[in-house]
């Protein structure tokens, strides 16, 4: 039921987005240039994506308002509910998972040396998830990265970050 | 007379072509590294395929076709291994397979289920291969009459299509990620006067958003996230007994095969619809034309061959549409189409004459990976229990550095990462919020399309539309376009109908406790 319901706040949250993304790729649009006509000017296809874009968010609001989505909001939105949400384990473990790969991704590669990157990424994602014993981990977080930058690097000669 | 032994001719160089030993090893390798791929839960197909398109940029254009095509044929049948010993589909075609052959792995008949899961994909590859030969040839000669606003309709009926069929009840959040993907390849240079679209200033953003960081980030990131978001420990039925197929088996699931390999190649016929979608409109047709239909979802192997066969079927269907009009009929053919794009490979009505014999060379690398499919799929259904002990909080972790090196490999920009990074996030909410993935995928692969074959339609009927309209091959893609909107917003309505009902009932049950 909980489902449900969130389905149909999501649903209305997700109407509104499109409504306003929708009416932002119309203003862009017309503010493009023109070089000869409307008809092949840069602006045209995003302006018929602005439009299907407003009729997919109303059918949606429709929708949603149909399955009590705004009444809805309170409910999901309330102190109870968000705060279960965010202490929900799998939340929190999405979080952690994905501010390991922001470490990764966006400070620690080419910063230094691919494969030490990928050792440390590999060791503390690893460590969080509890994969392994703290030994195997070591070892498993080395061996994947020098082997899969010396393949990439050297078999198949692909260029590394 | 004399264009049947051009064909043979045509077919015998193709032949010639891809058997060598090299290829045949490579195909071996492929198939073999996809069966494993396909089996180990939430390593997928796409996501596969969308990792090794760079690892394939230096190779010569042949091995790579040998390569991922290998890997496609062995990763979709790769699924049933989990799918009947853990219950979990080791990619998302092989779900409905689950339902069969878990039941059936319980009773300890899991060998006798793998076995026949994977004659039935063989049977459904060599039927989609014999399609693929045969029906392609009748497409070119349809799409030659494709002009600008034929693949403008052709691009927005893809869409549209896929969204309606790749989601459960309310096919508009199909059309939402479809078109979705259109704006993606807005993004960028426009194609035909050099404007940048929604570049904001940014001279990164102006080389457009590059398709296969976006790919791998909506398959690779998305899915690990998803695996590992939860810790599902699963219990294996290792002890699988007999794996060959009895002689009253095969008997048994023969008329099912071949309906299902029929479906299963127009399924993936369609744009965008892939294996998933293929297995389980066959198991629903299967179903309901068995004679003993009360046995489905209870250990039928009639439901599972309905399964495995129209799914693998689909990996030929889908490259009909890709070689004929350069639009994929599942999510995997996507990663193929883009692989053979890096290689200058052009697919359309133009190939035969570009490329004379490639159809064939497909066809013969298609059929060689489904020889050593059968054959290093039995091998490897006892050891199978042993890979896929193989921890998922291990594997996973592993990939993404994959993911990194794919998506920086293609145009080594730092800038790709990022682009990766941010869909995969975008993919993994949407999941989340049960959008399915297939319509983006389109999307992104045809936006471009789109975008300039209508504005250039426009231009060629000098801003008039009723020439336009009055096109044989276009009137019939706008009725199926009306009729897909039609009965897709008549599915949503009655979906959110459904909905509200169970609402006010829950409302109105927790009124009278209340009182």
């Amino acid at each position: 039921m909980e489902d449900v319901k969130k389905g149909s706040v999501s649903d209305f949250i997700m109407s509104i987005l499109l409504l306003i993304f929708g009416i932002a790729l119309i203003i862009s649009s017309l503010n493009m240039k023109v070089f000869n006509t409307f008809l092949d000017a840069p602006g045209f296809f995003p302006m018929l994506l602005g439009i299907i874009f407003i009729f997919l968010g109303l059918m949606m609001l429709f929708s949603s308002i149909r399955r009590k989505g705004p009444q809805q909001l309170g409910h999901v939105f309330g102190k109870a509910n968000m705060g279960a949400f965010f202490k929900h384990i799998e939340f929190k473990r999405v979080m952690i998972l994905i501010g390991l790969m922001v470490v990764y991704i966006f400070g620690l590669i080419g910063r230094m040396h691919f494969a030490i990157a990928t050792t440390i990424y590999l060791f503390c994602t690893m460590w969080f998830l509890k994969s392994t014993g703290l030994v195997k981990n070591i070892i498993i977080s080395v061996v994947a990265s020098i082997v899969i930058s010396v393949v990439f690097r050297f078999v198949f000669k692909i260029p590394l970050p | 007379m004399e264009a049947i032994f051009h064909e043979i001719a045509l077919f015998g160089s193709a032949f010639a072509t891809a058997f060598t030993v090299t290829k045949l090893l490579v195909v071996m390798m492929a198939t073999i590294l996809g069966i494993i791929v396909g089996a180990i839960p939430g390593l997928t197909a796409t996501m596969a395929l969308a990792l090794l398109i760079n690892l394939t940029y230096g190779m010569d254009l042949n091995i790579a076709m040998a390569f991922l095509l290998g890997v496609y044929v062995g990763a979709v049948m790769g699924g049933c291994y989990s799918a009947i010993m853990v219950n979990i589909p080791g990619t998302p075609s092989a779900a409905a397979t689950a339902l069969d052959g878990f039941v059936l792995a319980k009773r300890g008949e899991g060998g006798l289920a793998i076995g026949t899961g994977i004659v039935a994909s063989f049977f459904g590859m060599l039927m989609s291969i014999v399609l693929l030969i045969f029906l392609t040839p009748f497409l070119y000669k349809i799409a030659l009459k494709f002009g600008q606003w034929e693949y403008f309709l052709l691009s927005v009926f893809g869409i549209m299509i896929c969204g309606n069929l790749s989601t459960g009840k309310d096919p508009i959040k199909g059309w939402v990620v479809g078109f979705l993907g259109f704006f993606t390849a807005m993004v960028g240079l426009d194609k035909i006067y050099a404007y940048p679209r929604f570049t904001f200033g940014s001279l990164e953003l102006m080389g457009g958003i590059a398709l296969i960081p976006a790919l791998i980030g909506v398959f690779g990131i998305s899915e690990i996230l998803f695996v590992l978001q939860e810790k599902i420990p699963y219990k294996i039925e290792g002890n699988i007994g007999r794996v060959l197929p009895t002689k009253k088996i095969m008997k048994s699931i023969i008329p099912a095969a071949i309906r299902s390999g029929i479906i299963g190649v127009g399924i993936g016929a369609v744009p965008g619809a892939g294996e998933d979608i293929g297995a389980w409109v066959s198991y629903d047709i299967g179903k309901r034309r068995s004679k003993h239909p009360e046995l489905f979802g209870k250990g039928s192997y009639e439901g599972l061959a309905c399964a495995e066969t129209a799914n693998n079927a689909v990996v030929g269907g889908a490259m009909i549409p890709l070689l004929t009009l350069a639009i994929p009929g599942s999510p995997p053919a996507a990663m193929f189409l883009a692989a053979i794009w890096l290689h200058g490979i052009k697919p359309g009505p133009m190939l035969p004459v570009e490329q004379p014999g490639f159809l064939y060379r497909v066809a013969i690398l298609l059929f060689f990976a489904t020889v050593f499919m059968l054959v290093w799929g039995l091998i490897l259904a006892k050891p199978m229990a042993k890979i896929l002990k193989i921890k998922r909080e291990i594997l996973m972790p592993i990939i993404v550095p994959l993911t990194v090196i794919g998506a920086f490999a293609g145009g080594v920009r730092s800038f790709d990462i990022g682009v990766m990074f941010v869909f995969g996030l975008i993919g993994y909410v949407l999941r989340k919020l049960d959008y399915p993935m297939a319509p983006l995928v389109l999307g992104i692969i045809l936006g471009p399309m789109a975008d300039v074959s209508f504005r250039q339609a426009l231009m060629q009927g000098q801003g008039n539309l009723i020439p336009l309209l009055g096109r044989p091959v276009g009137i019939v893609l706008m009725v199926a376009i009306v009729f897909i909107v039609v009965t897709g917003i008549k599915r949503a309505m009655d979906y959110s109908k459904e909905q509200r009902e169970l609402i006010l009932a829950q409302q109105n049950s927790e009124q009278s406790d209340g009182n």
